[in-house]
């Protein structure tokens, strides 16, 4: 009778966590596959096949919408909801059927997405290409979501909010307000629209939309994974409550101004572009902040970090995110800048903050998470740490390549001979990045591995808890 | 919108954000950093997730709970 | 106020949050609509804009080069050095794409900008380069694009398209009177190629005009694509300019 002893999968909607959970799994080995795939296309371009729907062009926002708004969204979506309920110890606000909209919205978003792209369907906007009657889909899913959210924390149990759900809340907010104001357009068909918006303003629409995804969607709301499931998997709590307060506010006010240093030295006025190297700049003190706070939970327990595999998922997560965080406002610096833009060294960047940041953090959390939703334990300990040696290799392996073969690019290009003539030709500098694209596929394959072990000792562990509970129910006690 | 012309001049724009920004930070470090007793309580909060931890291990019965 | 009162009210913190996040938006983006020197004035001696909206055969190109991702490999922006200048020409200028719905700036170069492609290389090149790149740059990594020779060219909606972009603000014209201020701001000849009503008679003209993929009989894909990179920076005649006057736009 006593209500503490209600089993959590019936206090909180674990249902629709599950079904996001899973999701999250499918999404980054798809996603992550279409990544390799594309990469070896850059090393062999015979992979292009002369088949229109694999080309480089359509698979690209394949895989970005894939690994973005299909794992890192669904991840999002089930840490969310998890942390949401437990701290605030109330079940999800607008019942089963608001949760369960959510995420056949959000799945068949993807889906349609990734049709669209493959068809040729774009609004020809990185990390935006979806053409408009998805963006309303996203719009309203988006919508629902910040409802069930907001009702939870509403009719929580503990006055107080956790600081894991104002990172979530604001997570939620700023996606809203971006994706909104970012896809004006004026449609002409189902499958055609013209953004509303034209050359310097509409550079500047993109990268506020493009810098601050990265900002609120891969990072803000992963720190909000972060502040729930490190202190949670170290059995000790935040190094700091005070400097998360800082973290917090830093965040979300230093973020929106640096999204014009991807357009340093274009035709965009010289004043944006400087004031936005400047607040990138600032924003090294608070992510720093954020990531000493991460690592310093674990002062005093340092030994966790050879005995348990999960805590260094998240711990080398918090190690990438510092490093990400310190190469990011080096390269907004415009004299970095105009060595680094247009090359590689942006794409490494990109992926030592998506993978090392982001999808380490997300691998670490949902295996803390996945015994607990399916009561049950993991199927083999042993596999989470090949896991985690495979990704770490993985990542090494990309960003390598992708420094070399981007500092080698800036300097081919800019490189001059005695008579002041451009020493290299265009198709010269392609030709030396050959090695360093195979290089990158490679490291791409080994992170690829390492997810695939994740998949296969999650559905193991996943199977193991069905099967218990079947066998249970045969003999009653 | 003349006024605004004032602002795109970064002669005029670096120094007036860098000094408010730097009083809002330094404020908000005070507030949060100065005062012993107001430190405690902000700091309270941090236990929260493990509000829940009895009931956690309860319900996971006798199985290896993990860390 | 003690901040755990916003920890302990949802209300106070969406809206505080929301002010935080918004500041610097407004401050960086709003602007952009309305100082003038965002972008520059070009125009001719007699003065006549010279850039202009893109004719309907370039815009249905344009449309291809999207459809087929082309500016995830391909940047449009010239940065101001040495370097680029030499390689590519003359820094860009924001005047060259006010017309782009949406702008192809790009932010990667895995192949060369194309900021200035139009009129370095021949149309045939460009047939042939885009059907198999490696017969023409051997070390390109650029994917074959066989089917636009081969697809016939589909404009029966460009009407609808250039509506839509006049919209938007591009000065395509509808009636008499937009197609009378089109003349004054554009020329006689540039005019005739931005009146929605006569798109098609337009678009067939230029296909067979220009010729770009050396076949007369039909219009195809790669009619529209070569019309549409040979266009690209080729629109601001820079030898009418002091190199001291675009400076004080940047």
């Amino acid at each position: 009778m006593a209500t503490s002893s209600i089993a959590f999968s019936e206090q909180y909607n674990y249902d629709v966590i599950r079904k996001f959970t899973i999701m999250a799994m499918v999404w980054a080995a798809v996603g992550m596959l279409v990544g390799v795939y594309i990469a070896s296309e850059l090393a062999f371009p015979i992979l292009n096949f002369d088949i229109p729907y694999i080309t480089f062009g359509r698979l690209r926002p394949v895989h970005t919408g894939a690994v973005i708004f299909g794992f890192g969204g669904s991840a999002l979506f089930a840490t969310s909801y998890y942390i949401v309920q437990r701290t605030c110890q109330a079940r999800l606000f607008g019942g089963v059927k608001a949760a369960n909209f959510t995420f056949w919205g959000w799945q068949s978003i993807i889906v349609l997405a990734a049709l669209g792209d493959v068809l040729g369907y774009s609004q020809g906007w990185e990390y935006a290409e979806m053409e408009w009657p998805i963006d309303l889909l996203i719009a309203v899913v988006w919508v629902v979501y910040g409802v069930i959210f907001i009702g939870t924390i509403m009719k929580r149990k503990e006055p107080h909010i956790y600081v894991a759900n104002w990172f979530y809340m604001a997570f939620i907010l700023a996606t809203a307000l971006l994706h909104i104001f970012h896809n004006l357009v004026i449609p002409v068909s189902l499958t055609k629209s013209y953004p509303l918006f034209a050359g310097v303003q509409d550079a500047m629409m993109q990268w506020w939309y493009g810098h601050n995804a990265v900002g609120f969607f891969l990072t803000a709301a992963f720190l909000g994974m972060m502040y729930y499931f490190v202190p949670k998997q170290a059995g000790r709590p935040v190094y700091s409550y005070r400097l998360s307060v800082v973290h917090f506010w830093a965040i979300s006010f230093l973020y929106m101004w640096a999204g014009t240093h991807h357009l340093h030295w274009t035709a965009i006025p010289d004043w944006t572009s400087t004031l936005a190297a400047t607040f990138s700049i600032m924003l090294l003190l608070p992510s720093w902040g954020g990531m000493i706070n991460g690592i310093m939970t674990l002062s005093g327990a340092w030994d966790k970090l050879r005995t348990d595999p999960i805590m260094r998922f998240l711990i080398v997560a918090l190690s990438f995110y510092g490093m990400s965080t310190f190469e990011g406002p080096m390269m907004s610096l415009k004299d970095v800048n105009a060595l680094s833009h247009y090359t590689d060294w942006t794409v490494g960047h990109v992926h030592s903050g998506a993978l090392g940041w982001v999808a380490m953090i997300s691998f670490g959390s949902l295996y803390h998470m996945i015994p607990r939703l399916w009561n049950t334990t993991v199927y083999n300990e042993k596999l989470i740490n090949v896991h985690f040696w495979l990704a770490t290799i993985g990542i090494l392996l990309y960003i390598v390549s992708m420094w070399i073969s981007g500092i080698m690019q800036g300097l081919m290009w800019r490189a001059f001979d005695d008579f002041g003539n451009l020493q290299y030709s265009f198709a010269e500098s392609v030709a030396a990045m050959h090695p360093y694209y195979a290089m990158r596929a490679l490291g791409g394959a080994f992170f690829l591995t390492g997810m695939l072990v994740m998949c296969y000792n999650m559905t193991k562990t996943i199977r193991k808890s069905t099967a218990v509970a079947i066998g249970s129910a045969a003999v009653p006690a | 919108m003349e006024w605004f012309m004032w602002f795109t001049r970064f002669e005029n724009t670096k120094p007036l954000a860098l000094l408010i920004f730097f009083t809002v930070f330094c404020g908000i470090l005070v507030y949060l950093f100065g005062s012993k007793k107001r430190g405690k309580r902000l700091e309270s909060y941090k236990n929260m997730p493990f509000l829940d931890d009895d009931q956690d291990n309860k319900n996971r019965n006798n199985k290896d709970v993990q860390s | 106020m003690e901040h755990d009162k916003i920890e302990r009210n949802i209300g106070l913190m969406l809206v505080l949050t929301m002010i935080a996040i918004s500041v610097g938006g407004m401050v960086e983006v709003l602007p952009l609509f309305f100082l003038k020197d965002t972008v520059e004035t070009v125009k001719t001696a007699d003065g006549k804009d010279m850039v202009r909206p893109y004719s309907p055969l370039e815009q249905i190109g344009r449309d291809i080069y999207i459809r087929e991702g082309c500016y995830l490999c391909h940047s449009q922006m010239i940065r101001p050095f040495r370097d680029e200048a030499l390689r590519y020409g003359h820094y860009s200028l924001a005047a060259e794409s006010k017309y782009d719905h949406p702008f192809q700036w790009g932010s990667k170069r895995t192949g060369p900008d194309l900021a200035r492609v139009g009129g370095k290389y021949s149309n045939d090149w460009q047939v042939q380069h885009l059907t198999a790149p490696r017969s023409m740059v051997p070390e390109s990594v650029m994917p074959n694009y066989p089917w636009l020779i081969r697809n016939k060219l589909d404009y029966s909606d460009i009407q609808d398209k250039m509506r839509a972009l006049r919209t938007t603000g591009v000065p395509y014209s509808n009636s008499q009177g937009e197609y009378k201020r089109n003349v004054t701001q554009f020329g006689e000849d540039v005019a005739k190629t931005l009146h929605i009503p006569d798109a098609e008679k337009t678009l067939v003209a230029q296909a067979q005009l220009g010729n770009y993929d050396n076949n007369k009989d039909d219009i195809t894909e790669m009619d529209a694509l070569v019309a549409y990179l040979q266009v690209l920076g080729t629109m601001v005649d820079f030898s009418k300019f002091d190199d001291d006057y675009f400076a004080k736009f940047r």
